[in-house]
């Protein structure tokens, strides 16, 4: 899945980001990004996803993370597809839903 | 401002209790003191503050001659004038006499540019005897573009006794590499100030007292990275844990976001009081005994600080008394976060208790800052509209456009005299927008429809009035208001219109509402024209901003009355206009009344045209003494065009240039009708030099015509007009251009005399008999010559006959012949005399003419053009109109007919 998908909208206008730090944020971690998904990856870094309106809205993100002394480790334009999957994925996960498909299929 | 937070701001803090000591770090902190900058940029947590107050408190044994100046930022500092304040008044906690006056400028109508402000500060700091270091703690808060452009002038021009330290949590918008790359530069960084296994084992084992096996310190610290916030916070989870090997093992093996997980640990290993306390606080931005009392409902605020600072839980001092202390940025996030987690139906409740306890104390910012936090919108309007006084005058503008832009617009509706104040904020900041919708919204509570007098039925749309006071006033307040909005429109007579009206709707003892208006209305007038009206205007308004205790605007209103009256050729009395102002602004000395360089400037000016240029030189030397930021924002512009002319007069045309092109930058946009624009000023100079294409350009740049409609605010520029004509017709003999400048004159002596401004007619009876020369009419001459130096004479004007150099010599050789006004046609040729750089014309030539002035001279005498000589010649015409300028002045004539007549007599040809 390419990362990197171009977005046809301007720079300027709303978009879709990925936002990769190092350390897991948790619950209170997703009120301080509203808006945003959360997903923990496995390898140890937070995903944070999700629509944000215009360039001043992703600095004032990008603040916020600042301001957690958290290591930022990349930002990236996403298409409006990947975000979404993303907060599927997470509502999954939440759910408990893939645990028990896991179990039933004995992964 | 409030004191009690003012000081905290300014407040050194002690390094707590313990701190681990970094003799490395403080090495290199001493090291890079003979550096300009110290920079020190790490993420929060860093332990940024805790060094630089451990190194200050080191000094005092080190060297207690080097002085800390600090000062804490907060978000609300993000505005140049307020930040310039704070840096001004820190400096000042070391050095109380720097920069008198810096302050009360600040906080004036017209503030200076920050350059001024910084240049001013910056002359008085290079007098310090002894070093000193300014600290800005937080400067990433700051991101205001202005702000970033005065610290980059600051460091620029930094007196060698003074260095800066800077601590941030991102690199500052500062020519940064620049810094690096001389050496002025000194870094720390993340890296630097992570604790070392050293720094770590001796922090927790020895400050914190944990007593830890080796391998626990090292799991600790690789798990933080030596990130202090980190192990603060371990250490705390740790102390009096039950399974220290458990909870080491767990932390280590965790992911989580550090500051998450140990707060939490660290909030589950208090008592229910303290967590309780912990929680609560976390929405205020400063902790204070009595305030937390009243947020968190338990007794014992005070010692429940005093507790916390004494176990190291990230609670930070704010000054000696231990009235005033804040957490940790990076612990009240966490802090907050978690209590938005846990509890997030307190969180506005407690914004309110909060809010409720600072309007008891009358800190009226605070409050509405909780207020607004907790959508208390009807509270905190209330409040706005009570502080909306005390914030005018201080200049807090900004402030309170983000407090207002933040309450709904139906709260705004019910409350005129709020939406009247927004509507006055809103013209201060130079916003025209929505001010008139402001304005209607509340006259509607002033106008009610025709017979009805009683509230409408709804509760809720009742109008609301705090101030009760103020909205007596509103009527004259909103007629203001909508004058100065006609200002900014440009639209004259409807300034007039308002300003009057607020004369007739206003008290006679409300004199800061008069005062304003008859300005305005001083204004208006002086734009159309109207030269003695807009002097009563303004010396009315003058009265009465005195009566207000306003006096700096009184004082400056002093600049106006003054330039009428010279335009009115009632030079004596503004020369007594300007010298009882300064008796005024001495009287009020200390600190320098504001204007006061201005008055200087007036004066040299007044000087200068009596030609006694070296009192003019005198005056504006001490006009620079007293400090650009001493006179009103117009001041560096006005300095310069003064200077520029002194130079004129001294003969350094060059000079005078410069001058002037160094004022154009300096000119501010203002509502003062620029009546003598420094462009039209430089096109004199250009006539004077010979450069006649260039005036034309200026002419047509500038979109004058002979035929243009006149009116005072153009007259010195269609007054420049003619002399570019005039010179025109000097060098090409056209003769349409003599008698369009001639028309032109015609008409704006007509116009000068109408409107009784006797300065201009003085100069326009020069030109027209300089015109009359020209054309070798000598009788057409002295006429004009000789009503002009009658309206001179009784005034004291030398320089506006001596600045016409030579042609005005002639001229007055001949008035002397015929007796005209003898003793003053003999006061100036001899001040002529004096300026005049040429041999008298009988006497040969004493510098010759080069190889190509004489091909030039060659072709005088024939019939070419201009422009057919310069094709001939194979020269442009500029280069062509200098030669024919420097043969003209070497042969001591004024025109080409003369210049080939002279020729012939010396055998040039």
């Amino acid at each position: 899945m390419s990362e990197t998908d171009t977005a046809p909208a301007e720079p300027n206008e709303a978009g879709h980001y990925a936002i990769r730090l190092q350390g897991h944020l948790d619950a209170r971690g997703a009120a301080r990004f509203e808006g945003l998904t959360l997903t923990l990856e496995d390898n140890g870094d937070t995903l944070l996803t999700g629509p944000v309106v215009d360039q001043a809205a992703l600095h004032g993100l990008l603040r916020k993370v600042r301001d957690l002394a958290m290591p930022l480790i990349s930002v990236t334009r996403i298409s409006p597809g990947q975000a979404v999957a993303a907060e599927v994925q997470h509502r999954v996960e939440a759910s408990g839903v893939d645990q028990g498909l896991k179990k039933e299929m004995g992964c | 401002m409030a004191s009690p937070i003012l000081a905290t701001k300014l407040y050194i803090p002690p390094p707590p209790p313990q701190a681990v000591v970094r003799p490395r770090l403080i090495e290199r902190l001493n090291a890079g003191l003979h550096r300009k900058l110290t920079l020190i940029a790490a993420p929060a947590g860093c332990g940024k503050t805790t060094l630089i107050s451990a190194w200050v408190a080191g000094w005092a044994q080190r060297d207690p001659l080097v002085r800390a100046a600090w000062l804490s930022l907060d978000e609300g500092d993000n505005d140049p004038t307020r930040f310039l304040t704070y840096l001004v008044t820190a400096v000042q906690t070391i050095a109380p006499d720097i920069g008198p006056g810096l302050l009360a400028g600040l906080q004036s109508p017209q503030p200076p540019s920050p350059d001024v402000i910084l240049t001013a500060l910056l002359n008085d700091l290079t007098t310090l005897p002894d070093p000193f270091v300014l600290i800005l703690d937080d400067y990433h808060l700051l991101d205001a573009p202005p702000i970033d452009a005065a610290l980059t002038f600051l460091l620029e021009h930094l007196p060698p006794q003074m260095h800066l330290v800077l601590a941030t949590r991102e690199d500052p918008s500062l020519p940064l590499v620049r810094l690096r790359a001389r050496g002025q530069l000194c870094e720390l960084r993340a890296s630097d100030l992570r604790f070392t296994p050293a720094e770590a084992a001796g922090f927790l084992n020895d400050t914190m007292g944990l007593a830890l096996a080796a391998d626990d310190v090292a799991a600790l610290e690789t798990r933080t990275e030596g990130w202090i916030a980190g192990l603060q916070l371990a250490a705390l989870s740790l102390q009096g844990h039950p399974d220290r090997p458990g909870f080491i093992r767990a932390f280590a093996g965790d992911h989580r976001y550090i500051a998450d997980y140990l707060v939490d640990e660290v909030l589950q290993r208090q008592p229910a009081p303290v967590r309780h306390f912990l929680l609560q606080t976390a929405i205020l931005d400063r902790l204070h005994g009595p305030l937390c009392e009243a947020v968190t409902g338990q007794p014992g605020g005070q010692a429940r600080l005093a507790a916390l600072e004494r176990g190291n839980v990230f609670v930070v001092p704010l000054d000696d008394q231990r009235a005033w202390y804040r957490y940790h940025h990076l612990f009240a996030d966490v802090l907050y976060a978690h209590l938005l987690a846990e509890q997030p139906e307190q969180v506005a409740t407690l914004h309110q208790r909060a809010g409720a306890w600072y309007e008891q104390n009358d800190l009226l910012s605070e409050a509405i800052r909780h207020a607004l936090a907790a959508e208390d919108f009807e509270r905190a309007a209330d409040l706005v509209e009570r502080a909306l006084p005390a914030m005018r005058r201080s200049r807090q503008e900004a402030m309170v456009l983000g407090w207002i832009k933040a309450l709904p617009d139906d709260l705004l509706r019910v409350r005129p005299v709020l939406g009247v104040g927004y509507a006055g904020v809103l013209l201060a900041s130079g916003q025209l927008e929505g001010v008139e919708a402001r304005l209607r919204d509340a006259e509607r509570w002033l106008d009610p429809p025709a017979g009805i007098r009683e509230r409408p039925a709804a509760p809720a749309a009742a109008m609301v009035v705090v101030d009760v006071a103020e909205f007596r006033r509103l009527p004259g307040s909103i007629a203001m208001f909508r004058a100065g909005q006609a200002l900014a429109r440009g639209d004259g007579p409807a300034t007039v219109h308002y300003a009057r009206r607020v004369l007739d709707l206003v008290s006679e003892d409300d004199h800061l509402l008069r005062g304003g208006a008859a300005g305005l209305l001083g204004l208006a007038y002086w734009a159309s024209g109207d030269l003695e009206a807009a002097h009563r205007a303004f010396a009315a308004g003058m009265a009465s901003l005195q009566k207000a205790g306003n006096i700096a605007d009184a004082v400056g209103g002093v600049i106006a009355l003054a330039d009428i009256r010279m335009t009115q050729g009632r030079l004596g009395e503004a020369r007594r206009t300007y010298e009882q102002a300064l008796q005024l602004a001495r009287a009020h000395g200390d600190p320098v009344l504001r204007g006061t360089a201005d008055m200087y400037v007036g004066l040299s000016e007044l000087a200068r045209e009596q030609n006694d240029l070296e009192a003019a030189t005198q005056h504006l030397r001490r006009s620079k003494e007293q400090g650009e930021h001493t006179g009103f924002p117009q001041n560096p512009y006005r300095w310069r065009v003064a200077m520029a002319r002194l130079r004129q007069a001294q003969g350094d045309l060059d000079g005078a240039l410069i001058l002037l092109d160094e004022a154009e930058r300096r000119y501010v946009s203002d509502f003062y009708p620029n009546v003598r624009p420094v462009a039209a000023w430089k096109a004199r100079v250009w006539i004077t030099q010979g450069r006649v294409s260039d005036a034309f350009d200026w002419a047509r740049e500038q979109g004058l015509a002979v035929e243009d409609a006149l009116s005072y605010r153009r007259e010195f520029e269609h007054l420049t007009l003619a002399r570019v004509l005039l010179a025109h017709y000097q060098s090409d003999g056209t003769d349409r251009a003599m008698q369009e400048a001639q028309g032109l004159l015609a008409r704006l002596r007509q116009a000068a005399e109408a409107g009784e401004r006797a300065g201009s007619v003085i100069e326009i009876l020069v030109l027209q008999a300089l015109a009359h020369q020209l054309q070798g009419d000598l009788p057409g001459a002295l006429a004009p010559l000789q009503r002009a130096l009658a309206l001179a004479e009784p005034a004291g004007y030398v320089r506006i006959f001596v600045d016409e150099g030579a042609p005005m010599a002639a001229l007055l050789q001949e008035a002397a012949h015929h007796g005209i006004a003898p003793r003053y046609v003999r006061q100036l040729r001899a001040a002529l005399g004096q300026a005049a750089d040429r041999p008298p014309a009988n006497q040969g030539l004493l510098e010759p003419l080069s190889g190509r002035e004489r091909e030039v001279l060659r072709r005088l005498g024939t019939d070419l053009t201009g422009p057919e000589m310069a094709r001939e010649l194979m020269v442009s015409l500029p280069t062509l109109r200098t030669h024919t300028s420097n043969i003209y002045s070497k042969l001591g004539v004024t025109s080409r007919r003369a210049a080939v007549r002279r020729a012939q007599e010396l055998d040039l040809l």
